[in-house]
């Protein structure tokens, strides 16, 4: 059977799909349906491929359009990021530029209310070197620039003209180690010298009464360095006491944040210092002061001088108190001679009692009284 | 088309082809002339190194050191002046002394610098141009007291790019006692002028140095002054100090101890405040001089450095004359101060004795003239205590009368009138002592009698200055021996006594008289001092003759006293001039405070040692005062 099989395996094939054929166009028509069956076979055949195909096809197809209009996205965000990049540098601009306008306003207005001439300038770099306080101005001799001239802002002293070239000029700055400018406080009209260290703090030197001035207390030019006209301002003084007779003085300027546009002093002319706003009244309440010490029969010897004084000056105070005290004019005539052995009475009023604990001579001691209020 | 050059090594025996000719090259002329361009240059800038390292190389050689190396002097202090107890009278105080570096000094920096320290701009170019003698590395001394202003302006811009040449050094500044007190016994420093330059004292001086121009400061100024030091620096070419390379200190000058006692100073500058004169105070025993004042006065602290110009022209005109030293200067008659002297050469002349005595009536005729007295109504019968104590005119004409005017001359002369007393202060006048022989030098005329009146109660051509007078009258207290006043102790030792071998009776007889001034009925009981034996004699001079005082109401007689203390062992010595002021009697207490002060602080010093002296027992008691004292 085999090899019947084998020997007639093609014509048996095709008798097999003959049969077949002839079985399938029996159902058809038994079932009468309209598609014909082998559509119906192709078409359930090659449908999943088809959709496959097309699956595909959709795919690779997004695949590429996405491609496609993300590039055009970022594109189009690159050049909305200059775009904003670009309007935002130009908000800054014009807001520079509506400060500086706002500022060259205020020195403009500055300048017209200090009676001394100026030139506004700009400032168009600084000095190299980190420790350089310097900064070059966009004026320079062709403007009438001069070395020395003082440059000032609305809000105070920046420094001064080092060296005048034809189109700019260079201007020390307060800081500037070295830089020398004379002082006076707004209150108790101290005068100093005020020193630049080359840091950002300046110090007092030569502070004329140290104890009298008081910290945070404002400064101003004096106008004595014959270079700022007197009456700009400086800075607020910093006191540090270090001890009791030594202080040290550190002062900020005030005019050298965000420095831009600034003055220069061409022609100038002292202005006065303003008054200090008068502080609300409050009362205070003092102590006197402390008794004198006791005056000694003799003047000191060598060595003790004081300040511009010599012992001689001391001495003749101390006779003019004692004819003083004993009612004595020196020369005069008629009058007793004084008595050069008295001790030259102390300004204060003597205590009247002696002193509590100690009694007097066949008396109790005296109770210890409270004492006296002392009026402001 | 050019050929391509053949490699060298391809063939030894190769010759190179001659150059052609390239249109593009420089003509031989041109080349000729850029040749001699070039030689030219290069001469010249050998004929500049020729010079400057060869020709002038030690020129250049000293300014390139002097450029790096500058010196900075450093000014000695000057020695302070101390009063007998060590107490400061004249000292110093740390200052600034301000110098111009002329090495780079700018034209056009001279008139910012005048203008800044308030300096005349003529003037400063007057003083440069002094200072050209000088090497021009020397600074130029500009100021010494700046004022807060001008060190603010010095400090402000003595930066490089301002004012360089300025250059401040640390300094000592002369300080005087303020208001002028003991002014004309100190002195003052100031800066040298030109005609002090060109005088052989002050030769060994440069222009900007500071010397003692008067009294203490001036006498001994050698001794004051002290001896420079130098600060070299290294600087850089911007002129910055940038290292030290060496120092020599300077050397102070010598502290000089005076005489004067502080105390007794002050008191009599209190004084004479308001009155114009002069008080002299002595220690008759050794002749140091314990007071020296001269009102009016000035302020020395204005002539350190250079005195204001108005200030000076102030000075000048004031028509007190307040420069004028009256205690050596001021050549006066003494009036009546003078009748000591005239007691004492009457006495040892012998032409009086204790008991002469004159009948005082108000006045006297002698030669034809009147001459009263100051007691219109007459002292009565006078002897010599009384004569001196109540200071009777008409006795002494009588006695000048005697006298004669040379014995006058002699005796007055032997207590030191007439000649400077050598005291340690520089101006010193002698004063007149008129005789026969001063007349007929001065004049070529003849001495009158009549005129030996007149110079017999201090009057005539007699002049004395306080200082003669204290020195005068302190000699007789001690009896008959004159030390030289002197301010300075070791100036002393050079200058022995002057002695007089007087008769010691005639001596007690004068001081005596002297006691009664003060203690007995006197012209001085103003200047009586309880506890204590004051002797004195007042003395009013008029300044003009009673005809021209009729005319000027301004010419006011100047009122004298002399007076000394214990009468046994006389300590102290003092001499008033106050001008104008009328009456001796007005001067006393001015003498008297002095003396008080003197003796007050002894007693502090020693409190154990009795306050009175020995004789105060004797003393009589205490007159009542009412009797016409006009002297």
């Amino acid at each position: 059977m085999e090899s019947f099989l084998a020997r007639f395996r093609h014509i048996t094939v095709l008798l097999l799909l003959l049969m077949a054929q002839l079985l399938l166009l029996a159902y058809q028509v038994k079932t009468n349906q309209e598609v014909r069956l082998i559509r119906i076979w192709a078409v359930t055949a090659v449908t999943p491929l088809a959709r496959a195909v097309e699956s595909v096809s959709v795919y690779w197809n997004n695949v590429f359009t996405t491609l496609v209009r993300q590039r055009e996205v970022l594109s189009e965000n690159e050049r909305l990021k200059g775009e904003v990049s670009k309007l935002r540098i130009e908000n800054q601009y014009l807001q520079g530029e509506l400060a500086t306008a706002d500022r060259a306003k205020v020195l403009l207005a500055f300048a017209q209310t200090i009676p001394s001439k100026t030139k506004a300038a700009r400032i168009i770099g600084s000095g190299t070197g980190s420790n350089a306080r310097v900064v070059y101005v966009d004026r320079g001799s062709a403007d009438g620039i001069a070395r020395n001239m003082a440059v000032v802002t609305s809000k105070g002293i920046v420094g001064k003209v080092a060296s005048a070239y034809p189109t700019a000029s260079l201007v020390t700055l307060v800081t500037q180690q070295g830089f020398v400018a004379g002082v006076v406080s707004q209150v108790s009209r101290v005068q100093a010298i005020l020193r630049g260290t080359g840091s950002d703090l300046c110090t007092l030197d030569y502070v004329r009464n140290p104890f009298a001035l008081q910290d945070k207390e404002w400064l101003y030019t004096s106008g004595e360095d014959r270079v700022f006209p007197k009456g700009f301002p400086v800075g607020q003084v910093r006191v540090t006491k270090k001890s009791n007779t030594e202080f040290e003085f550190k002062v900020q300027p005030v005019a050298l944040d965000h420095l831009e546009e600034v003055l220069i002093v061409v022609e100038g002319i002292h202005g006065a210092i303003p008054d200090p706003a008068p502080a609300p009244s409050q009362e205070v309440v003092i102590l006197p002061p402390p008794p004198p010490a006791p005056a000694s029969a003799e003047a000191p010897a060598a060595g003790a001088e004081g300040f511009g004084s010599t012992d001689a000056d001391r001495l003749r105070e101390k006779y003019r108190k004692l004819g003083e005290a004993q009612g004595h004019t020196y020369g005069g005539s008629p009058g007793r001679p004084p008595d050069f052995n008295k001790a030259v009475p102390s300004a204060q009023p003597k205590p009247a009692s002696a002193a509590p604990g100690k009694p007097e001579e066949g008396k109790p001691p005296a109770a210890p009284k409270e004492p006296a209020p002392v009026k402001p | 088309m050019r050929q391509p050059d053949p490699p060298y090594h391809q063939d030894s025996a190769y010759s190179m082809p001659p150059i052609p000719r390239d249109e593009g090259a420089l003509p031989s002329i041109k080349i000729v002339v850029f040749q001699y361009v070039m030689a030219a240059a290069f001469i010249f800038l050998v004929s500049g190194y020729w010079t400057l390292q060869i020709q002038n190389e030690q020129i250049y050689n000293e300014k390139a050191v002097r450029n790096e190396i500058r010196a900075l002097p450093i000014p000695a202090p000057r020695g302070k002046i101390l009063d007998r107890d060590g107490r400061v009278i004249v000292g110093n105080l740390a200052s600034y002394r301000l110098l111009l570096s002329r090495d780079n000094l700018r034209e056009d920096h001279i008139i910012p610098i005048a203008t800044g320290l308030n300096l005349d701009p003529k003037e400063f170019a007057e003083r440069l141009r002094r200072y050209r003698s000088l090497p021009s590395y020397q600074p130029m001394f500009i100021k010494d007291e700046l004022t807060t202003a001008e060190f603010t302006f010095v400090e402000a811009n003595r930066d490089n790019d301002a004012l360089p040449e300025l250059e401040l050094i640390s300094s000592q500044r002369r300080v005087y006692p303020q208001d002028g007190v003991g002014a004309h016994l100190l002195g003052y420093v100031s800066e040298i002028n030109d005609a002090e330059l060109n005088t052989p004292e002050w030769a060994r001086h440069n222009p900007g140095d500071e010397i003692g121009k008067a009294g203490i400061e001036r006498y001994y100024n050698d001794a004051l002054t002290g001896v420079d030091g130098e600060r070299q620096v290294r600087v850089d070419n911007r002129g910055n100090a940038r290292a030290e390379l060496g120092i020599k200190e300077a050397v102070p000058g010598k502290d000089l101890m005076l005489t004067v006692d502080l105390d007794l100073q002050i008191v009599a500058e209190l004084s004479m405040e308001g009155r114009n004169g002069a008080v002299v105070a002595l220690d008759p025993r050794t002749g140091e001089v314990l007071a020296l004042v001269s009102r009016p006065s000035y302020d020395p602290n204005h002539f350190v450095g250079r005195i204001d110009p108005s200030e000076w022209n102030k000075l000048l005109t004031d028509p007190d004359k307040p420069l004028f030293n009256r205690a050596l200067q001021a050549q006066l008659a003494p009036g009546s101060t003078f009748k000591p002297i005239m007691a004492l050469a009457a006495l040892e002349t012998g032409v009086i004795d204790e008991n002469f005595t004159v009948t005082c009536t108000g006045g006297a005729t002698w030669y034809g003239r009147p001459f009263k007295c100051h007691k219109r109504g007459g002292h009565g019968t006078v002897n010599l205590y009384k004569a001196i104590a109540q200071s009777c005119d008409v006795f002494f004409y009588a006695v000048g009368n005697k006298l004669g005017i040379d014995n006058i001359a002699k005796y007055a002369e032997m207590a030191g009138f007439g000649h400077k007393t050598g005291i340690d202060l520089p101006q010193e006048k002698e004063g007149v002592v008129p005789s026969t022989q001063w007349k007929m030098r001065l004049f070529r005329e003849k001495w009158f009698a009549g005129e030996t009146i007149s110079v017999a109660i201090g009057q005539g051509a007699l002049t004395v200055t306080p200082l003669q007078l204290a020195y005068a009258i302190g000699g007789i207290a001690t009896g008959g021996v004159w030390m030289k006043p002197h301010l300075v102790k070791e100036s002393a030792a050079l200058a022995p006594a002057r002695k007089a071998n007087l008769n010691i009776d005639h001596v007690n007889q004068v001081i005596q008289g002297m006691w009664g001034v003060v203690n007995d009925y006197g012209t001085a009981t103003a200047a009586r001092l309880p506890g204590l034996d004051l002797c004195g004699k007042t003395g009013t001079a008029q300044l003009a003759s009673n005809e021209l005082l009729k005319q000027r109401k301004d010419l006011k007689d100047n009122a004298w006293f002399v007076g000394f203390a214990p009468k046994q062992a006389p300590e102290i010595v003092v001499a008033v001039l106050y001008e104008g002021g009328l009456h001796g009697n007005l001067a006393a207490p001015i003498a008297r405070d002095v003396i008080k002060a003197y003796f007050d602080k002894k007693a502090r010093r020693n409190p154990r040692a009795p306050e009175q002296p020995a004789s105060v027992a004797s003393m009589a008691p205490l007159p009542k005062v009412g009797a016409a004292q006009r002297p």
